[in-house]
């Protein structure tokens, strides 16, 4: 449930005196026990389940944002090695970016069972999208992403043929038009199950 | 500087403005489509034009980045055309390198750094036509871009010149009167809680006069806080009624 107020807000306005029922959401900060604006735009006051109050003021625009641990993205896959496959994210949770941030998939984190026996061509090949979780923001080089859970894995993918495949078991797609099967670490998506935190 | 009158008897200085008035401001947010935020501000002749970019991977390899916050990177620079007499490196020169470090200090202390970490905030600041006070001219129009481009911040900056004479302070001074000699107090505020974020001063001034001075640069950054949360509140509300028309 969302409430837009009238007024508009600007960066450094007080918006209320903060108390217990009072999540400050994006776009406001709280200092000496009140609640400011730290955007220009309009006051969103969204019901939490906890029956909290979570204030965020929104601009006009959508803004950018960054991945954060624990968030979920989508990624395509650029480069597939041995070790780790690298990858450019391009979305965190549902906010699209307007430019690509670097990370990758380190072998030991494409799937949760038989970490030992994964190999990074069966799993994945470049071209690929897929959905990953944001275990660590790693070192200074890349975003450390995991795939490790059934909702995880890729969810589009192209055959050699060039059509896209279509998931026939959990390490398998096949192309429609060439009957091809090839292998890779396909995620079961489930709406329910996938949680949007970090977003 | 001999011969040019400051301030008159009648109180008035030479552009006609009494000692404590501003010069006009004229902002425009908005004005690339681009950039993610940019403005453009007129104080007088002082014309400058600000983008902003961000926030986005850091550029030029990881080592810049930083593991907590975001890098502010600056870039200040006049146009050739500018100055009176044509200017021979519109950036990377001692000058603009310094105001570069100065837009740099400023903007850290004003945006909310560690919300985006390991990223990076591009601020591009060109001076189109300079008539003194391009330090505050600077300052406001990448204030307007930084809220164009929606990135959070604790409050506007907003900066004012004020220099002193004839035992009398005046306040956003123009090209004649930075360069005659007399002091000049160039401060930057975070107009809503008071706080002053920069503050430089060229010249001599008489510490007896230094806080009469301040006050009334002071007082002028509250001035100039005015006019752009105008024009920012006009902006938001020109762009939502934009947005509805859209969506209808």
């Amino acid at each position: 449930m969302s409430m837009a107020t009238k007024d508009i807000y600007v960066p450094g306005q007080r918006i209320c005196q903060l108390d217990e029922n009072i999540i400050c959401g994006q776009g406001t900060y709280d200092k000496n026990g009140f609640v400011y604006s730290s955007r220009a735009g309009y006051l969103h006051k969204l019901q939490s389940q906890d029956g909290k109050i979570l204030f965020e003021v929104r601009t006009n625009v959508e803004t950018t944002t960054v991945p954060s641990i624990d968030a979920l993205v989508t990624a395509r896959i650029t480069n597939v090695t041995p070790r780790f496959c690298k990858c450019a994210i391009l979305s965190v949770g549902r906010t699209l970016l307007r430019e690509t941030f670097r990370g990758q998939i380190r072998k030991e984190d494409v799937r949760a069972t038989e970490k030992d026996k994964v190999e990074m061509y069966k799993c994945f090949r470049p071209g690929d999208i897929v959905v990953a979780r944001v275990i660590s923001l790693g070192d200074a080089q890349s975003y450390v992403l995991s795939t490790a859970e059934n909702e995880l894995g890729v969810v589009i993918a192209t055959s050699e043929a060039g059509s896209t495949m279509v998931p026939i078991s959990w390490c398998k797609m096949q192309c429609p038009k060439s009957l091809a099967e090839e292998f890779r670490k396909v995620a079961k998506v489930q709406p329910q199950f996938i949680q949007y935190s970090g977003t | 500087m001999a011969g040019i009158e400051l301030l008159s008897d009648q109180g008035f200085r030479i552009d006609g403005r009494k000692p404590k008035e501003l010069r006009r401001i004229q902002c425009r947010l908005g004005v690339f489509k681009q950039a993610d935020g940019s403005a453009y501000i007129e104080q007088g002749n002082t014309k400058v034009l600000a983008a902003v970019y961000g926030p986005h991977e850091t550029a030029g390899g990881r080592g810049k980045a930083l593991h907590d916050k975001v890098l502010v990177n600056c870039q200040y620079s006049m146009a050739t055309f500018s100055t009176g007499e044509r200017k021979r490196r519109p950036r990377g020169d001692r000058k603009s390198k310094e105001m570069t470090m100065h837009l740099q200090q400023t903007f850290n202390a004003a945006i909310m750094t560690s919300l985006y970490p390991r990223s990076q905030i591009d601020i591009y600041v060109e001076v189109l036509q300079s008539d003194g006070g391009n330090y505050c001219a600077s300052v406001n129009a990448a204030t307007l871009a930084l809220i164009d481009a929606g990135i959070p911040m604790k409050d506007y900056v907003c900066a004012c010149s004020a220099s002193f004479v004839k035992d009398c302070p005046i306040v956003d001074i123009n090209y004649l009167e930075e360069s005659s000699g007399g002091p000049e107090l160039i401060v930057a505020t975070l107009p809503k809680s008071s706080q002053i974020v920069f503050l430089e001063m060229n010249s001599r001034l008489h510490e007896d006069n230094l806080s009469k001075v301040l006050d009334v640069a002071v007082k002028g950054t509250k001035d100039v806080y005015q006019v752009l949360d105008n024009a920012v509140r006009d902006h938001i509300s020109e762009v939502a009624a934009f947005h509805k028309l859209d969506q209808s």
